[in-house]
């Protein structure tokens, strides 16, 4: 085919394909998928397939997206970490060591879980450096949250649960003047909600129902260095682990789900359209192969093929799975779910090709001396192209939905961040019968749009490339 | 050809292809079961030496009765024995449902892979034959309708219906269903197995609410497509000559639908029907675990987060079982339906 031939028929496609509205949406989809999986390593970060193994302990769990605040009539906190330059910026060096300030504008009915100074490392060769922890609450208040508590090595101070906070803020409380019931005092010094509190109006009320307290906190860390000994700020992070995060909340692990659903596009598209070629282009080699051949290497074919379409393909799947010692690498899946994707697209393509074999222009390839392979690969093959680029569309949506099903059965490769496995997870933590919604909608959705595009796109195609259907 | 022979040849070809994947199985098999019978060993062979020195009678010599110990249990796995012969004995064993025990109990107390199985498999197919039937009634309904007003509202709603219905997780939205009417509404119960308290009537009504929600998953998920499939088929039949005929002569348009056209459409409808069957069958088993329903998905769930070897091998020789015989009654229903079909009288045509 000359190159001006092709690029008129690509241009008469393009014109057809155009008053196709449903393709069109499908294409402004596929190449949304397109962009998302490849920006990935920009919009998220390029660590993440290493990190969602583990956990991400600086990160709440289990917590909703902060836009639900917009829609419920209680507005609960939302995660903030203060690292890096942000921090260096608040930091001060003082005569007997360091001072950092730093301001929280409290806007929230629920507060923060926890208050958390995290990374801090100090050096104990002349005497263990200490801490010391001062809030200045909106109403003039100042309390000592936590005096002289001494460290060495990485400093994870979690102001949420330690004890000498709540002792500390029932001392405040009693300073206040408002009664405590002294049977209920241990039960506050080892349960109480110190975030609440810190958070919280100070009435009587305080300790059993803390009402919120709005405005700005300024919190002063304090950090107080002997002679000889020294302290780094350099992985240092105060976090205010939020009862709400990002886009898309966190999973039991602390994951931004987000990144997830992001990663996840990748293994996606990847698995969906290299199953989705493959199998179809096999599929129309082996059958075009078989009409060509005929006779008894037909009927032997097409026994074969028969074969093949009479094994259920989960259950072998979930046997390999078993067989690769609980987890199929993706390019196992590609070629397991290949082999089993080819059959139908077989069956059709014969039926197509026995038509074309018997048209005069194969015959005269065949006077002319032409050899089998040249026939079927430059003959008879590229009339099948129409049939085979819609397919191939088609094919995509059962691909990723088999590798969504493997992974979910927890088959699925454990390196690789996939939609199927973070409902999984999902499932393995009953998040649906926990409600958490926002742990369970997304990736299905997402598997949902991506076999939604092609299938949009397929039958766009089928109907520009195979004119016989334009009636349906 | 009579529909003896076709039917023959039907059954042997299906039992040829079950041998053969039974023989492909076995061969996998036999190298995941040496790993863990490995492992099983070593096990019981610790127990056994820390028994005997409990007792005081440690061997003289562990190293020597450890190896002693542990050639005793090769043998009596048969690990000692060449790889094609376990091959054979393990496909022997699978084509006589001989699939051995479970390491640790499933459903309460039960270890033989065959009983669990045979508990397991009339709950899915209660399940699944409840969905079904829902689906088939309802598909048949819509899609006569849709063939009816072609390129209507109702048409082009089916259409994009089924579209997108093709392209959601079945499980998933077994999800979305409990985490709506479970966990929000608290209509439904979010467990499937059913209260042992609860006899005669209670006990029925209680079964009927825990398969609500599963059952709805099914038939929401593979109804629309199943109905754009008759619509289709039925499109072609309304077509014909003998229903211009048939509606010339008079005859009220219900029975030319469900008399005529639906008849003549019965032979690929009838496949489609247990085609798709068959093929729903994955995503139901799926499907059942997100419900914690006791069948074979809830099984396979299990089987595989526990590595249970036997039972995923059990499974899959039943499954394989199952949709063969699916596959000859599609091909048998066929070939009643429509004679033309059998073996060979086609081609002749």
């Amino acid at each position: 085919m000359r190159w001006v031939d092709f690029k008129e028929s690509l241009s008469e496609f393009w014109s057809d394909f155009r008053r196709q509205k449903s393709g069109l949406l499908g294409l402004l989809l596929l190449f949304l998928f397109i962009f998302t999986a490849v920006a990935a390593p920009v919009i998220t970060s390029p660590d993440i397939p290493e990190k969602w193994q583990g956990f991400w302990l600086d990160n709440p769990k289990n917590v909703p997206p902060t836009w639900v605040n917009a829609f419920s009539s209680e507005a609960k906190a939302s995660h903030l970490a203060i690292e890096g330059e942000a921090l260096q910026k608040l930091l001060t060096k003082t005569d007997s060591g360091y001072l950092v300030e730093v301001e929280y504008n409290n806007e929230y009915d629920v507060p923060p879980q926890d208050v958390v100074i995290k990374d801090l490392t100090g050096d104990a060769a002349g005497g263990k450096p200490s801490i010391t922890v001062i809030v200045e609450r909106p109403d003039g208040k100042k309390i000592t949250l936590i005096e002289g508590y001494k460290f060495s090595g990485s400093l994870v101070l979690q102001l949420g649960t330690h004890p000498e906070v709540r002792a500390n803020l029932i001392e405040w409380i009693k300073s206040e003047g408002i009664y405590i019931d002294p049977l209920q005092e241990f039960q506050y010094r080892t349960l109480m909600d110190a975030t609440k509190v810190i958070f919280g109006q100070l009435n009587e009320n305080i300790l059993k129902n803390p009402e919120p307290l709005k405005g700005t906190y300024k919190f002063t860390i304090l950090v107080n260095v002997p002679e000889g000994s020294s302290v780094s700020f350099d992985n240092t992070k105060v976090i205010f682990t939020g009862r709400t995060y990002g886009w898309l909340g966190t999973d039991f692990k602390g994951r931004d789900l987000l990144a997830g659903i992001i990663w996840g596009s990748r293994v996606s598209l990847v698995i969906g359209i290299a199953v989705a070629v493959a199998s179809v282009l096999i599929g129309i080699f082996y059958g075009v192969t078989s009409a060509y051949l005929g006779g008894w290497s037909d009927e032997l074919m097409m026994r074969f093929q028969e074969f093949m379409a009479s094994i259920p393909s989960l259950p072998i799947l979930i046997l390999m799975g078993a067989y690769f010692g609980g987890h199929i690498k993706l390019w196992q899946i590609v070629v397991l779910l290949a082999i089993f994707g080819w059959v139908g697209i077989a069956r059709v393509a014969r039926s197509m090709a026995l038509q074309i074999k018997e048209q005069t222009y194969v015959e005269a390839a065949r006077v002319l001396g032409a050899g089998t392979g040249r026939i079927i690969f430059k003959h008879m093959v590229p009339q099948l192209l129409p049939y085979a680029f819609a397919q191939m569309a088609l094919s995509v949506p059962s691909a990723v939905l088999s590798e969504a099903s493997l992974s979910y059965l927890g088959l699925g490769d454990p390196t690789a961040v996939t939609w199927g496995q973070i409902l999984h997870d999902a499932q393995v933590a009953g998040a649906a019968v926990n409600g958490y919604w926002w742990w369970v909608i997304p990736p299905g959705l997402s598997i949902a749009l991506v076999g939604l595009t092609f299938v949009l796109i397929g039958t766009a195609l089928d109907r520009v490339l195979n004119p016989r259907l334009r009636r349906l | 050809m009579g529909f003896g022979k076709y039917l023959v040849i039907r059954l042997l070809n299906a039992l040829i292809v079950l041998a053969i994947v039974t023989l492909v199985m076995s061969s996998l098999f036999v190298k995941v079961a040496e790993k863990d019978l490995e492992n099983t060993i070593v096990q019981q062979v610790n127990a056994e030496f820390q028994a005997l020195q409990q007792k005081g009678q440690t061997p003289e010599d562990p190293d020597a009765w450890r190896a002693q110990r542990i050639a005793h249990y090769r043998a009596q796995y048969h690990l000692d024995k060449p790889y094609w012969w376990r091959v054979q004995y393990y496909f022997k064993n699978t084509l006589t449902f001989n699939f051995g025990k479970t390491k640790t109990p499933v459903f309460g107390s039960e270890k033989d892979v065959m009983a669990i199985l045979k508990m397991a498999i009339p709950r899915t197919i209660q399940l699944f034959t409840t969905a079904q039937i829902i689906i088939i009634t309802l598909g048949i309904l819509l899609g006569v309708k849709a063939a009816q007003m072609v390129g209507s509202a109702f048409d082009r709603a089916l259409s994009v219906i089924a579209l997108v219905m093709s392209s959601i997780p079945m499980w998933w939205l077994g999800m979305i269903m409990l985490l709506v009417f479970s966990f929000k509404l608290g209509w439904f119960p979010s467990r499937a197995i059913p209260d042992p308290n609860l006899t005669g009537w209670a006990h029925i009504v209680d079964i009927l609410r825990r398969m609500t929600l599963p059952v709805a998953t099914i038939v929401i998920v593979s109804a629309g497509a199943w109905a754009w499939v008759i619509r289709n088929i039925m499109i072609g039949t309304m077509q014909e000559d003998f229903i211009m005929a048939a509606r010339a002569k008079g005859v009220p348009e219900r029975k030319v639908i469900y008399g005529h056209a639906l008849r003549a459409a019965a032979p690929p409808v009838v496949t489609m029907i247990i085609m798709s069957l068959l093929a729903s069958l994955g995503g139901a088993i799926i499907t059942e675990s997100v419900f914690t329903w006791p069948g074979m998905g809830r099984v396979y769930w299990i089987a595989i987060e526990t590595n249970e070897t036997n039972l995923i091998m059990g499974l899959t020789f039943v499954n394989v079982l199952l949709y063969l015989m699916g596959v000859i009654i599609a091909d048998l229903a066929y070939g009643f339906l429509d004679p033309r079909v059998k073996v060979g009288a086609s081609e002749n045509m």
